[in-house]
């Protein structure tokens, strides 16, 4: 496909390869970086003292301790919960729905929806986590506008449900995402096929279902692992809002990891959690890349 | 169109939708712009920009520059780094390249998470816990991405133009500065906001990196505010949150257009 003859880039391949090098360089740090997380996983690396000196390698201590003690079990649950509400049933289905809801209506409607939407997503994560902080607070917006006129005593949601609210908080920041991309999907399906439906008698309900979602199966795939990698790793916002509490219930893998190795200075014991999140990730990415290779 | 009848179904449906994703920011605007906000919703009894004010003078003002530092500094550095790679890429039939191409696709994947132990103990063992390091960890962590993405720009550059420049005698920097940039600047812009972006809003890295509160930048700065215990000042912090959220928000609504392509799925073509 390319000419290989092309004189301006065979007489400076010399320029053309330092190009390449610092790119290079930085990748190779990356892979580097990888694999030194998996060394780290080996060894007893503490952040301050003697330990962070004089480190010593411990065999599959770390790794017996992810799965023995009380922790690391309960974090990947919480993760899976979290991904599963956040990710799966709220992003990605409330994406698809309002994508779905909005193709039929005026396009004043749709553009205000839309912005709404995406200013959630745009806001950095910090500030999300602050408004959602506030907001549930317990002289926040919620208790102000609908538990306390409805006579109940006010509720401090981030103590008392916090998983749900951060859940909530999440959906209600990367809903967009996922609406973006179905809303393109959609676009792709032709018209003339939900025509042809319409004419053979099919409901609204039975042309989404029937016509439409069969067809945009491979962008449903693609945004489901997609946004499952990233929830899975997510850690701003739940760490701005409860730091994993209270008591350990919206410890995801992420915060969990950060908890370990930097404020309790475990970072071999940290890299080890790490190294179970790479697994993870790793393996979904794998999935993900065979479904690049598929030809659509 | 569908009859009236389910479509205003629909269309209130929606409404109440964009009611509850906007209330959030009713609450932000209405603080801010309050000078005796409370954190309360409330129809502000007098309107100042006495808090903005608050969020630009001080700490506050030292952590918008080193935000704006952290952002404009990550993302030309992965422009320039990406561009002087991605052409070279794009361009030669360099043995491994495919290799190397969806080596780039998985280490997109890669959460910082999973680095951050060894990034941390790198830049603690070269000096670098500071704002140069967190750059240039942000660059690294981008680069798989930024790579792709410029690949994918110059890719669509016809050779056969650079081909005509050739012949009138053009040489590879002309050609690069005078036809390839130009032809991709729209990708180039797109890459140059998305690192920034991504810059911007970076929480976890500066968290680890920044050791004093000078290095703070607005994201850490907003956390450490909200996190205090005690008397929050609501008028402040809601301020310092449109602050730091305009420039974020902004770019997007700037290059909506070209945005989105950044967005999908960028994939390897032979």
């Amino acid at each position: 496909m390319k000419n290989q003859a092309n004189p301006w880039l065979t007489s400076n391949l010399f320029v053309l390869g330092l190009g390449l090098l610092p790119a290079a360089i930085l990748i190779g740090a990356l892979l580097y970086f990888t694999a030194w997380a998996f060394a780290f996983s080996f060894t007893d690396l503490a952040l301050v003292g003697r330990k962070s000196v004089e480190w010593s390698w411990v065999g599959l201590q770390n790794f017996e301790r992810l799965f023995t003690r009380r922790g690391f079990l309960e974090s990947l649950w919480t993760t899976v919960i979290f991904v599963f509400f956040s990710a799966i049933v709220g992003q990605s289905v409330l994406g698809f729905l309002l994508a779905a809801l909005l193709r039929g209506t005026q396009s004043s409607i749709r553009s205000v929806v839309e912005v709404c939407i995406m200013l959630g997503w745009l806001l950095p994560d910090i500030v999300a986590a602050f408004l959602w902080s506030a907001t549930t607070s317990q002289t926040g917006l919620i208790n102000q506008l609908i538990i306390v006129p409805l006579g109940f005593p006010p509720i401090n949601f981030i103590n008392e449900y916090a998983l749900p609210i951060v859940t909530i908080a999440n959906i209600w920041k990367g809903t967009a995402w996922s609406y973006l991309l179905f809303s393109a999907a959609l676009d792709s399906v032709s018209r003339e096929v939900v025509e042809a439906a319409k004419v053979d008698g099919a409901t609204p309900f039975q042309r989404i279902w029937l016509v439409q979602l069969p067809i945009i199966r491979p962008h449903i795939a693609t945004n489901m692992l997609f946004i499952t990698i990233w929830t899975f790793t997510y850690f701003p916002l739940i760490f701005a809002m409860t730091g994993g509490g209270p008591g350990g219930q919206t410890q995801v893998l992420a915060v969990f990891l950060y908890n370990q190795s930097f404020s309790r200075g475990n970072l071999g014991f940290g890299s080890a959690i790490s190294v179970a999140m790479l697994l993870i990730v790793g393996l979904l990415s794998l999935v993900y890349l065979r479904m690049l290779r598929e030809p659509k | 169109m569908e009859s009236t009848g389910p479509s205003r179904t629909t269309a209130i449906a929606l409404a109440f939708m964009a009611v509850i994703w906007i209330s959030p920011f009713s609450w932000l605007f209405l603080n801010a712009f309050n000078p005796l906000s409370t954190g309360q919703l409330e129809i502000p009894r007098a309107v100042g920009l006495d808090n903005f004010a608050l969020a630009v003078s001080g700490n506050a003002g030292r952590q918008f520059i080193n935000s704006m530092l952290i952002a404009a500094g990550t993302a030309t550095l992965s422009v320039i780094v990406g561009i002087s790679a991605a052409y070279p890429l794009s361009r030669l039939r360099i043995p491994g390249r495919n290799a190397f191409l969806w080596t780039l696709v998985l280490l997109r994947m890669l959460p910082s998470a999973g680095v951050l132990v060894p990034l941390y103990f790198a830049a603690q063992r070269s000096g670098l816990l500071n704002q140069l390091g967190v750059i240039i960890a942000l660059t690294v962590l981008n680069l798989p991405f930024t790579l792709l993405l410029l690949k994918n720009f110059f890719d669509t550059v016809p050779i056969e133009l650079e081909e005509a420049a050739y012949v009138e005698g053009a040489s590879l920097l002309q050609i690069i500065t005078k036809i390839v940039l130009p032809m991709s600047r729209a990708g180039i812009a797109v890459v140059w906001f998305y690192s920034f972006t991504g810059a911007w809003n970076e929480f976890l890295l500066p968290l680890i990196f920044a050791r004093v509160q000078d290095a703070f930048p607005m994201s850490v700065g907003l956390y450490a505010a909200f996190g205090q215990q005690g008397a929050i000042n609501y008028g402040f912090l809601t301020a310092f949150s449109i602050i730091y959220a305009a420039p974020a928000v902004g770019v997007y609504f700037l290059l909506r257009r070209n945005m989105n392509t950044g967005f999908a799925g960028v994939g390897v073509k032979g």
